[in-house]
């Protein structure tokens, strides 16, 4: 049977810094020398192509779009499949005398960049050479590791990458962006290319800045999809960066910038969370923050790991690997899940946000047995990545995804087995089991599905080295440090999406900083009173959905 | 803002620095675009700092690409490119003549006089230039010699008129395939613009039908049919699970597999009626069958189509719904509860073309050539821009043509007539207006006198041997680029549209206007632009 397809949508600057480390991720965690087939079933998000020379291209079956000035270095049309001959003026059909070449200064690569595309440097090198990129990284093509189909990178001309003067700051901007030519007819033409190339489409990932323009744009794109391919899953997920430079306020005026553009983000979330329970089946808000909005507040903390939350690049690596790990429900080569199963388990009852969840890395000491360490674990297994929602343990649907503990950790073989054969766990024969049958003993009246994989998340260059000394090469924790200048290769990583009724809670805490906001105030959104009101009704509606009136 | 309250001074010196910024703006912009007028101007590459490649002269392409700071530059290419959308052509036009309207207030402002004054006398001058446009228009019947002047003159300022002659060509050749007979408006989207990236074809054709940009999926179907009914259809023919399959509510694989064998039975149904169509139209017939769908067709249900030897495509584009509709006939169907042969299309010829991982599906010889494609082939991305933005102003040239149902003679015929009718005409306006008058008559030369330094002539020499012809010769006057000499645009062939003209005259008095009054305007606050 052939693969069951998935077309990943990508808008916005920090959602491209996102999808840039989770195609990284991917793309480093290919195996090509293994003699054991890959557990993932990497055609779900990536197409096999052909390009000019012959050659047989495999490349992430993506579209994504971004503001003018934001590519630096990267040519729209990648480099797989090379037109692209050097520029020169004679090979332009015109009168020679009369044609004026204006050329731009070359962008300079930063090392990364220069040592990836460098044949005589081995890769195994480029993965342990330290790049500090935490300095070099300005914008997500800085670190981009995979190469893309001349198809999937979108620019829009209208508007300028971190331009004060006309910012795509609202909602508005974005859907009547949607409007034009380009969109209308050319990026509405490749996703019908990409669709039409799928022999058994599950659906549709839209993973999308909801803070700017890009929550119209995204929100506009949906509802066409929607029209044009009516019974496809469309998983949204919305993100919220954890930093935002004008929180850094100095002067009076700068403050009072900053807080008109927290309101503005509060009026796009607003307007594009309503679109999405429209046009969607599920969406999962994201941020590594703990309050996403007015400001994204605290960073969250995860065990052994230390991050600059002012670097998108290291957020977004954060949530990059939550994604690659949570979607392998159904990326797995022997996984019976669909998307739109995932969907419908998590938004029953018109419950149409869920919440996202981390355990990264999965902390789980070198020498110890599975039973061993969730016997031994102290707090919640995991931290909710959705801004305002804490995860609890009472009436849940969720969905879990363990990566990285190998099933020959499970427990002791029965003569060595001492104390463990003491615990109830002890009859549990997969990792799956195990985690389940936790599960079900600390929650209540919780329904929890768990999938497994044996490989962890790669997080080699230029995945940013997080990790606290104690976190060994194989992302276990040992009790030697980890020498300097080794990397991390690869972590466990635990990751679920969850419904039940403190995701009310979010809703109601969006709804009441959006109330207090007077619309007409806020121009670039040419929004009328009553309209926005209706818009504050419908997120009502929505929040109604997670009453706890009914049990599951 | 206080200080200026105080002191009204403050306030005019305000006024007088704003205008001299506002000229030298419109000044700046002029310089950058003054190059690209008229068929021998500059081409211009621009290589942005990853390497893409943009290749242009069309002012409006231009003014996208550049980054405009400066507000009022930016107030004047926005005005240029509201130009561009209204009618497709004329941007650099409008640039050059803002510019040139500022220029010439500038002296006599220099001289003190007040800038409401010299906006009166552009208003004035408008009106007379109006009323000059009129008498300079040409009738036109609406016949392909006509078409392609008109097609040709445009094209010849964008791409190298070699390519320019054969674009010209398809443009007309297009136009008229898909122009209705009874006057109604033509609709451009009939004609489909189908670019084909390839190594080393360059050229660029008109298909009677329609090029699709898909082919089908299944190795054993057909590569070519000709004498074909066509299906087009809106129905799928993909099985998709209608029950969702719940992570906590296990199945057995039985089970799964029970259901999935319902499911699929129901989408075999469907399939069967088609078979079953096919078969009945074309059994015993040299007919053929194709099955053009805007829904999926999963391989199992192409498997069946190609076992049939019928060719199948899935996911058409919802336009070209619409458009094989009208070329093939038939009717364009959501179920196939009554599927009978007056449901069906039909084309003398179908076949794929593969290039790369591309496939392209041409249906030919329909019954009705009402739709037709352009067919663009090219080296890379830049060059089938370049044509294909060429491709788009060549029809709404010949498009705007044809609603005009007039053209005007070019190569600066206009601007030389009006200059003159309004230098004659100014005395009988009164007072200082006049001096407004007398600037605009001036500024309209910037046209004819760009035209000539783009060709390398002397402007003083060239205007005043075109002036000098003009006094005596009744007929338009233009300049002949190559020559340097006075000619008719009209044994030339060059016309330009009369809609690009007047929407020009319109606009650039405007803005000009706005931008001189620039101290009542900061009292009022934003103009609006558009419309
Ligand atoms: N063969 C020709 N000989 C003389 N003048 C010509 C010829 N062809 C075109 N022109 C003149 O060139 C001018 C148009 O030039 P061009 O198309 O480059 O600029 P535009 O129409 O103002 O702006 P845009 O960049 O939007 O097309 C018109 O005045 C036209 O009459
Ligand atoms: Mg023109």
């Amino acid at each position: 049977m052939s693969s069951k397809e998935i077309l990943t949508l990508q808008f916005g600057h920090y959602a491209n810094f996102i999808g840039t480390h989770w195609w990284n991720i991917q793309e480093l965690g290919f195996d090509y020398h293994s003699t054991q087939p890959s557990e993932i079933d990497h055609e779900v998000l990536f197409r096999e192509g052909l390009n000019p020379k012959g050659q047989i291209t495999f490349t992430p079956r993506l579209l994504l779009v971004d503001l003018k000035g934001s590519l630096k270095t990267l040519p729209e049309e990648g480099d797989l499949y090379g037109t692209n001959s050097a520029p020169s003026p004679s090979s332009v059909n015109w009168d020679e005398n009369k044609v004026e070449f204006q050329e731009k200064q070359c962008e300079p690569k930063n090392d990364f960049q220069k040592d990836l595309n460098n044949a005589n440097i081995e890769a195994i090198v480029v993965q342990n050479k330290q790049y500090n990129l935490e300095k070099n990284v300005q914008v997500w093509s800085d670190y981009l590791y995979s190469r893309f189909h001349p198809r999937t990178v979108n620019i829009v001309n209208e508007f300028k990458h971190c331009n004060e003067e006309n910012p795509f700051e609202s909602y508005t901007l974005g859907t009547s962006l949607w409007k034009s030519d380009f969109f209308n007819d050319e990026f509405t033409d490749k996703i019908r290319n990409y669709i039409e190339e799928c022999d058994q489409l599950q659906g549709f990932h839209v993973l999308t800045d909801c803070t700017n323009g890009f929550s119209g744009l995204s929100s506009a794109c949906l509802e066409h999809v929607r029209d044009e391919f009516d019974r496809k899953s469309v998983l949204v997920l919305p993100v919220i960066p954890s930093y935002f430079p004008d929180n850094d306020f100095k002067t009076p005026a700068e403050q009072v910038h900053s807080i008109m553009s927290d309101s503005a983000r509060v009026i796009n979330m607003l307007l594009s969370f309503n679109s999405y329970r429209e046009h969607s089946n599920l969406f999962v808000p994201l941020c590594v923050s703990q309050d996403g909005w007015r400001q994204p507040g605290i960073p969250k903390q995860f065990y052994h790991t230390e991050y600059q939350y002012k670097l998108p690049y290291h957020s977004s690596a954060i949530l990059a690997a939550a994604l690659e790990t949570i979607t392998l429900k159904y990326r797995l080569k022997n996984s019976h899940f669909n998307l739109p199963d995932i969907c419908a388990d998590l938004s029953a009852h018109g419950r149409q946000i869920a919440a996202g969840s981390l355990c990264f890395p999965f902390s789980f000491n070198e020498d110890a047995s599975f039973i061993d360490c969730l016997d031994q674990w102290e707090g919640p297994l995991y931290t909710s990545i959705t801004p305002r929602v804490s995860i609890g343990n009472k009436r849940l649907m969720q969905h879990l995804v363990l990566r990285g503990v190998p099933e020959s950790r499970l427990k002791r073989a029965g003569d060595k087995a001492g104390k463990q054969k003491d615990m109830a766990a002890y009859k549990c024969n997969t990792i799956r089991e195990m985690l389940e049958f936790y599960l079900s003993c600390s929650t209540y009246a919780t329904a929890s599905n768990v999938t497994t994989m044996e490989k962890g998340v790669t997080v080699k260059n230029p995945f940013p080295d997080l990790f606290d000394k104690s976190i060994g090469i194989n992302g276990n924790v040992t009790a030697t440090q980890r020498l300097e200048n080794t990397g991390v290769e690869s972590i466990p990583v635990l990751a679920g999406v969850h419904s039940g009724n403190e995701i009310g809670e979010m809703i109601e805490s969006l709804y009441d900083e959006a109330r207090k906001l007077k619309i007409a105030r806020f121009h670039q959104f040419a929004v009328e009173r009553d309209e926005y009101e209706e818009s504050l009704n419908d997120l009502l509606f929505l929040r109604d959905n997670y009453e706890d009136t009914y049990l599951v | 803002m206080a200080i200026s309250l105080l002191n009204p001074k403050a306030e005019v010196a305000r006024a007088a620095q704003a205008l001299a910024v506002n000229i030298s703006a419109a000044k700046g912009i002029q310089e950058v675009m003054k190059t690209n007028l008229g068929p021998k101007g500059t081409m211009k590459m621009l290589v942005s700092g990853a390497g893409d490649i943009k290749i242009t002269k069309d002012g409006n392409v231009l003014l996208h690409e550049m980054q405009i700071q400066h507000p009022t530059a930016s107030l004047i290419a926005r005005a240029s490119t509201a130009q561009d959308d209204m009618t497709g052509d004329g941007t650099t036009s409008t640039v050059l003549l803002i510019g040139e309207l500022l220029k010439q207030a500038d002296i006599y402002i220099a001289e003190g006089l007040h800038p409401r004054l010299l906006t009166e006398g552009f208003d004035k001058a408008k009106g007379k230039a109006l009323e000059v446009l009129e008498k300079i228009r040409i009738p036109i019947e609406i016949n392909k010699e006509c078409l392609l002047d008109v097609c040709r003159t445009s094209l010849r300022t964008k791409v190298h008129h070699k390519l320019a002659d054969v674009l010209t060509e398809v443009c007309v050749e297009a136009i008229l395939a898909v122009k209705p007979e009874n006057n109604k408006p033509v609709d451009l989207h009939m004609i489909e613009l189908m670019q084909m990236q390839h190594k080393t074809e360059t050229d660029t054709s008109l298909v009677k039908g329609l090029v699709l940009d898909h082919g089908s999926r299944h190795p054993d179907m057909p590569k070519r049919l000709e004498n074909c009914y066509i299906l087009t259809c809106n129905v799928s023919l993909e099985y998709e699970k209608s029950e969702v399959n719940s992570g906590f509510f296990y199945k057995t694989a039985e089970e799964r597999d029970k259901m999935v064998l319902a499911e699929r039975e129901f989408i075999d149904q469907r399939v069967k009626k088609v078979l079953e169509l096919k078969r009945k139209v074309c059994t015993g017939t040299n007919k053929t069958f194709v099955v053009i769908n805007q829904k999926g067709i999963d391989p199992i249900s192409l498997d069946q189509l190609a076992k049939e030897g019928i060719i199948a495509l899935r996911r058409a584009k919802r336009r070209n719904m619409e458009r094989l509709a009208l070329a093939c006939g038939g009717v364009a169907m959501n179920s196939f509860d009554d599927l009978t042969e007056s449901c069906l299309g039909y084309a003398g010829v179908v076949y794929e073309h593969v290039l790369g991982e591309n496939k392209f599906t041409f249906v030919e010889n329909c019954k009705n050539p009402q739709s037709v494609t352009i067919l663009m082939k090219g080296p890379n991305k830049h060059s089938l821009q370049q044509i294909k933005d060429a491709i788009r102003d060549g029809l709404r040239a010949i498009n705007n043509a044809i609603e005009d149902k007039a053209v005007i003679p070019g190569a600066g015929a206009f601007e030389i007539a009006a200059n003159k009718e309004l230098l004659e005409w100014k005395d009988s306006v009164k007072g200082k207006t006049r001096l407004g008058v007398i600037a605009y008559a001036e500024a309209l030369l910037v046209v004819p006198k760009t035209l000539a330094v783009n060709s390398g002539f002397d402007v003083q020499e060239t205007i005043v041997k075109l002036q000098e012809e003009s006094r005596t010769n009744p007929e338009p006057i233009g300049l002949d680029l190559t020559s340097g000499e006075a000619v008719n645009p009209k044994d030339a062939g060059i016309f330009d549209n009369y809609v690009v003209k007047k929407q020009i005259i319109n606009s650039c008095s405007v803005i000009a206007s706005n931008l001189l009054l620039v101290d009542e305007i900061m009292r009022a606050g934003m103009v609006s632009l558009k419309g």
